[in-house]
């Protein structure tokens, strides 16, 4: 009945939030029915005041700019060290020999049975919080860009060297753009992962954070805390990968109109 | 078959023997068996033969992508190792970089050599302009056509100034009016690049057609079978004269019988 007021992306936001609405208003009709203790089953008004509090308080600005802080420098750390593991295993037959058992043997231990040796080795806190990031980002940016080194066609190779290109010329201007599009799915795999690693590890060793806030409130009977720090958690990754996931793949491989080796092979 | 060293010998190939490894397997595949020849400075060599005839092999050995497992390859003398910006090639698959505009791409050696952005976007142009494609500068590789991709490749290796120029049937992949069109610009551009080509083809037509001089090679492994002088005067070398040129029917006739392995009518 409206149609013709509204753009599409306005009316695609209006259906959505309604969508939101009815759920809340379902959850506040639900609450007399229930009819059990705030702690046990909260009302959205509960969650409101508890989220009103939490920023007057000044707890929550703190706690969620801690995660983001750990979050991205964990990440860009993690990206960092596995674009370059993968390099060197995907360029040096040595270091693939060298390194490839040990790398499958590391991967197979997953980063929560590391969090207690890192508690021990770093305390709790940052340090433990930011090593175990690296170590769950590290692991899909190296397998990713190692399958994109692998796999880059040969005739790409081919023609930069007989253009003249240098070893690092070949890396920069070759190799790396070819993995690329492996890169970027090793990179939303790897932020996917550090996200849950994130709250995970705030959980088992930090005193801040999102995902204190998620454990303590449930701890200390404010259970309208911890849904308040779930519903932060959710609204955060959704703004990442609006905000940086899906713009690195528009202007890489969507530019490049879905370039695939086959395109190029008649 | 003769080898005699002339004084204006580019590159010589010396009892050359070429084995490649296949893909899955640990078989070694015969190639080329044995194979002496001297590619003159400054001429149009196009090396014509069934599939499998080793051809293409020996295009890589040239460009130093595959090392002999006999004999010789030289270029000016020195014993050729490895691809180098000497010996430009152009691909069948035309190997253009998906990630680079066309303008990019086809100043990419010069890039790879150090020359300033504004002197190579210079010559690039140049050779874009050369080749009919100065509206397209700023496409990507995946907005061109077959034959505007081919276009691309010759400019980005003309571009980069080599001695040599190894064309690996690089009109193979396209319609057939298209390669007709093809066929006329290479000639009228090499008529003012003037460099040494070696044109490896499995068109008898497209093989006296562009060259000085036609190389017919046997079913694989690639052996020389014999050598035709082409001496149509560059002039005359457009399709609708050379379709009707008495000369050129009877030297296709002639290749053509070399090729299909039938005794060469006396």
């Amino acid at each position: 009945m409206n149609a013709g007021l509204l753009t599409p992306a306005t009316e695609r936001f209006l259906k959505g939030a309604a969508g939101v609405l009815v759920l809340v208003a379902l959850w506040q009709a639900s609450v007399p029915l229930v009819g059990l203790e705030p702690y046990f089953y909260p009302s959205p008004a509960d969650v409101w005041h508890a989220f009103v509090e939490l920023m007057e308080k000044g707890i929550l600005p703190v706690y969620l700019v801690d995660s983001l802080y750990r979050y991205l420098l964990g990440v860009g750390l993690g990206i960092v060290l596995g674009i370059a593991a993968g390099l060197l295993i995907g360029l040096s037959a040595t270091a693939s020999r060298i390194l490839t058992p040990l790398i499958n043997f590391l991967f197979a231990i997953v980063e929560v049975a590391w969090i207690p040796i890192f508690v021990i080795w770093f305390g709790y806190g940052f340090k433990t919080i930011l090593i175990a990031l690296v170590y769950v980002v590290l692991f899909p940016l190296l397998y990713n860009t190692l399958l994109g080194v692998r796999t880059v066609p040969q005739v790409y190779v081919n023609a930069a060297r007989s253009l003249g290109a240098t070893r690092l010329q070949l890396i920069k201007d070759v190799i790396l753009p070819a993995a690329l599009p492996n890169i970027i799915t090793g990179l939303r795999v790897g932020a996917g992962f550090a996200f849950r690693g994130l709250i995970f590890a705030e959980i088992i060793a930090a005193k801040t954070g999102i995902g204190y806030l998620i454990f303590e409130g449930a701890s200390t009977q404010q259970t309208a805390r911890t849904i308040v720090g779930m519903i932060v958690m959710g609204l955060l990754w959704l703004f990442l990968d609006r905000c940086y996931l899906k713009p690195i793949e528009r202007v890489t491989i969507e530019r490049w109109g879905q370039v695939t080796t086959a395109e190029d092979r008649e | 078959m003769t080898t005699t060293q002339t004084t204006d010998t580019k590159i010589r190939l010396d009892a050359v023997r070429l084995e490649y490894v296949k893909e899955e397997g640990r078989s070694r595949h015969l190639a080329v068996e044995s194979i002496s020849l001297d590619i003159r400075d400054k001429e149009f060599l196009v090396v014509v033969g069934p599939s499998g005839c080793g051809k293409s092999t020996l295009i890589s050995a040239i460009a130093g992508f595959l090392k002999p497992t006999g004999g010789h390859i030289t270029m000016d003398g020195r014993e050729i190792t490895r691809p180098g910006a000497d010996r430009g090639v152009v691909f069948q698959e035309y190997a253009l970089l998906p990630w680079k505009r066309v303008i990019d791409n086809v100043a990419l050696g010069l890039k790879f050599k150090g020359v300033p952005k504004a002197e190579r976007y210079a010559t690039a142009r140049r050779f874009l302009a050369i080749t009919n494609l100065a509206d397209a500068e700023q496409k990507f590789p995946h907005e061109l056509s077959g034959g505007m991709k081919q276009r691309a490749a010759v400019a980005r290796t003309l571009a980069n100034a080599p001695e040599v120029m190894l064309m690996d049937e690089p009109f193979a992949a396209v319609d057939a009016q298209t390669r007709m069109t093809l066929q006329e610009e290479l000639v009228r551009v090499w008529e003012q690049a003037r460099l040494t080509v070696l044109f490896v083809t499995h068109s008898v037509e497209e093989a006296v057609f562009l060259g000085d001089r036609v190389v017919v090679l046997t079913p694989g492994p690639g052996r020389i079978k014999s050598i035709v002088d082409v001496s149509i005067p560059r002039a005359r070398r457009n399709w609708q004269e050379m379709n009707q040129d008495p000369e050129f029917i009877r030297l296709r006739d002639e290749v053509l019988v070399q090729v299909r392995g039938q005794p060469v009518a006396a």
